[in-house]
């Protein structure tokens, strides 16, 4: 199938076999992401980690929402995502977001929370240089991410004390302000 | 440290349980065990057993992404 939508891309410029790579490897991080930090969340216990939870609640509902939106494109751009659900893991464009060895260390969990969010804050920047005036739809898509990824990114970072705050809060628990759009019921 | 040709680089590519190597600015990298280089594809943009060299002016990262990875020689391209 070749869609005059992907037609367009190409003729703009655009590797698009090199995009829907990808667009699959993000969304494997995405799907991934919301993995792992499931497993992150459970162990975000105590005085310290209890306070984190919500955040790391919103953070984990967007990335699946992230994901959600994603494939979509995936498809209209006539790629697919992998049959099998390991190859699909293992060509994450992130490395897995892994509990610490201490699971109870919050400041590490919280480490590898503001890693993972910046792997994804670099790969959508990346995305939407390559697509900007060229993939509108693609561009509108990875752009509105990128709005939530770094949001997530500043939201870990104050914990860890690393600059003023940017009063990132949500009304609703995984509300995705920038992506809800793309998502449907 | 070891001196590798462009024919040595290109051996180490990280396929089928080979060392995934990669030169950038003369020296070579060995990103065997970096989870974004399995196979010795890196994102589906990148293959290791190369001479990468300006390729990281395309990327959204830095060369201090590098010092992550060993150094496992010198590449000599003449």
């Amino acid at each position: 199938m070749s869609l005059v939508s992907r037609q367009m891309v190409e003729k703009a410029g655009v590797n698009v076999d090199e995009l829907v790579e990808l667009l699959v490897r993000n969304a494997a991080a995405e799907l991934t992401t919301f993995y792992y930090y499931t497993i992150l969340r459970v162990n975000l216990i105590g005085m310290e980690g209890e306070g984190l939870k919500l955040i790391t609640e919103d953070a984990r509902i967007e990335d699946r929402n992230h994901f959600e939106a994603l494939v979509p494109r995936i498809y209209e751009l006539g790629g697919k995502l992998p049959d099998d659900m390991k190859k699909f893991h293992d060509c994450s464009a992130c490395p897995p977001a892994n509990l610490p060895k201490d699971p109870t260390d919050v400041k590490a969990i919280l480490k590898i929370l503001l890693k993972a969010e910046q792997c994804a804050v670099r790969g959508y920047t990346h995305i939407c240089n390559i697509t900007f005036g060229k993939d509108h739809r693609t561009y509108d898509l990875a752009l509105a991410i990128l709005h939530e990824e770094i949001e997530h990114e500043a939201w870990f970072a104050e914990f860890l004390a690393q600059g003023p705050s940017g009063h990132f809060a949500r009304n609703t628990v995984g509300e995705s302000p920038f992506v809800s759009k793309f998502l449907h019921p | 440290m070891k001196v590798f040709t462009l024919a040595e680089l290109a051996r180490n590519d990280g396929k089928e349980g080979r060392p995934a190597y990669f030169a950038y600015k003369g020296l070579v990298y060995d990103v065997s065990g970096s989870f974004l280089w399995n196979d010795g594809n890196h994102l589906g943009l990148h293959r290791a057993g190369g001479d990468l060299t300006g390729k990281l002016e395309e990327a959204p990262h830095g060369e201090e992404f590098l010092r992550d990875f060993p150094t496992v020689g010198i590449l000599d391209k003449s």
